[in-house]
């Protein structure tokens, strides 16, 4: 674990037992939400002719903080042991294709008790408020609207400022850019956020931008988002165009879109989806056009099977097109 | 493993999984309804969280005293009463609910009364397509100052659908108009059993 967040985790707890010292409504296992997290994932990557696997053992909460006035806030800690198996490539949080680490997801504090008129405050680590992610939370899941891929990363250290106000939810960050490191490395920060309507409509727009600097690539976007939603049928879309400047190497345009066509079954058991993702770079021959088909199946309180495909229907200047297939189990108890 | 391999695998485990029955449970969601909150308590200014425990025990409470009624697997686990609040004076509670019908499940967010009747309520979801005739006054007045056995009493025989004397008011919408008095009848129960003791604390 990274020293960094692990003293913020620490701070995190430190919190829930300041609550509990305190003559309160609540104790600590009033209002705490928590379950084991299990899950197996197996990826046969077919350009790379490759097989791995990754395992996933964590704890997943959710605090509600009380006192005899009403809510003062709420906090997620998600933290899992996560083991690599021939898996290529390395992502960023590992050191080679074999390796385990324990990874902190979401741990975070968000401090609702102010004024109406005021902004929730939320510190900690989170996920950018960017695009479909905002109101889709996709961690843990094969389902992904790629946002660390479109900014550089999907979690970060940070400060948030957030509401639902009326006819309008809106939530900006500015975070330090050090991914799972609780510094700015290098220089690196992110100004994220997004402003949208209220995310349980069945018709729902946002738009987001972002500015940052991460892994030294300096990135701004600005993205609208989309979610329409007759019966059990979902179309969803995301469009998001912007610059990225590679190690001060010069402003390169980039444009990114998503469209998807999911299905409910009626007993929110089963979740279909097709999602066709289009990748634009300035300077690159070819357009990366993607095709992505998955579900997930509940079979019990605590079971879950997911599948997905993913498969590139354009050629790549160099390299073989992209086919990924997934599996993953996944049992929370 | 081959790609075409894992897509025929993916096809067959699809079909095998449509004709599969109902059982199992999602994970709770943990989205807070602020807005609606709001839109039923305008005067709100603060808002008190208790999170109790919906297990198989309360399932088979439900299922005794609602004859041919369970509780959709969505509404298993740990789920959240609001108590609105003005101040510290209590304005009520709030109660969200889902409820399986042939559009998807429906999520409903009652506000219920110090006395357990309801007040009011708001979709948090609900993809019918006669959704606005059920946002009006005179459907909403079906269940509106209604307690646990007054709407008990709108149930016909069949312990799932309304009486055809309630459903007049339903303006069409009688499909709708049962799922949100099932809902209704179960928010309430629930909250009375699980919520109830702690309820009269305050």
């Amino acid at each position: 674990m990274k020293p960094l967040p692990f003293i913020l985790l620490l701070l995190y707890l430190t919190f829930f037992f300041s609550v509990l010292s305190v003559p309160c409504y609540a104790t600590f296992a009033q209002n705490l939400r928590w379950s084991i997290d299990g899950s197996a994932r197996l990826n046969h990557n077919q350009a790379l002719d490759n097989t791995s696997r990754i395992y996933a053992l964590g704890l997943d909460t959710h605090k509600v903080f009380t006192n005899s006035n009403g809510d003062i806030g709420y906090g997620v800690g998600q933290v899992y042991w996560t083991k690599l198996s021939n898996h290529m490539p390395v992502p960023f949080l590992f050191s080679s294709k074999d390796d385990s680490d324990f990874i902190i997801r979401e741990a975070h504090l968000n401090y609702t008790a102010g004024p109406n008129w005021l902004p929730n405050v939320r510190v900690g680590h989170f996920t950018l408020p960017f695009g479909l992610e905002e109101s889709i939370d996709t961690n843990g899941r094969l389902l992904d609207y790629y946002l660390g891929k479109n900014l550089g990363t999907k979690l970060d250290w940070g400060v948030s400022l957030n509401k639902v106000i009326n006819q309008i939810e809106y939530n900006f960050s500015y975070t330090l850019g050090g991914k799972d490191k609780a510094k700015s490395v290098d220089g690196s920060y992110a100004v994220t956020g997004r402003i949208g309507s209220l995310s349980h409509h069945d018709f729902v727009v946002g738009v987001s931008f972002f500015d940052g600097q991460i892994d030294d690539i300096s990135r701004k976007r600005l993205a609208l988002d989309w979610q329409y939603y007759w019966g059990t049928w979902g179309l969803l879309g995301e469009l998001a165009l912007g610059e990225n400047n590679k190690r001060s190497q010069g402003w390169q345009k980039e444009k990114y879109s998503l469209i998807e066509l999911n299905k409910t079954s009626i007993n929110n058991q089963l979740k279909l989806y097709s999602q066709f993702i289009i990748k634009n770079k300035e300077f690159q021959a070819s357009t990366d056009k993607l095709i992505n088909i998955g579900f997930s199946y509940q079979f019990t309180t605590q079971l879950e099977l997911s599948m997905s495909g993913v498969k590139q229907i354009n050629s790549p200047a160099s390299g073989q097109k992209k086919q990924l297939a997934s599996v993953q189990l996944r049992y929370r108890y | 493993m081959k790609m075409h391999a894992i897509v025929l695998i993916l096809i067959l485990l699809m079909l095998i999984l449509l004709s599969g029955n109902v059982n199992a449970i999602a994970y709770c969601s943990l989205r807070d309804p602020v807005a609606q909150i709001a839109e039923l308590y305008p005067q709100k200014t603060n808002q008190l969280s208790i999170v109790k425990t919906v297990d198989d025990n309360i399932r088979s409470q439900v299922q005794i005293a609602l004859p041919s009624n369970d509780l959709h697997f969505s509404e298993l686990g740990r789920h959240t009463l609001y108590i609105a609040m003005f101040g510290k004076e209590i304005l009520g509670y709030v109660h969200v609910r889902s409820e399986q019908s042939d559009w998807g499940l429906v999520e409903i967010v009652w506000a219920i009364d110090k006395d357990l009747r309801i007040t009011n309520f708001v979709f948090q979801r609900c993809r019918s397509p006669k959704k606005k005739i059920a946002q009006q006054s005179d459907f909403k007045h079906m269940f509106i100052g209604k307690n646990y056995q007054d709407l008990k009493q709108q149930l016909s025989a069949d312990g799932v659908t309304a009486k055809k004397s309630v459903l007049t008011n339903a303006q069409g919408a009688h499909e709708l108009a049962n799922v949100v008095l099932r809902c209704a009848l179960k928010t309430l129960l629930l909250t009375e059993v699980l919520w109830g003791e702690e309820l009269e604390k305050l």
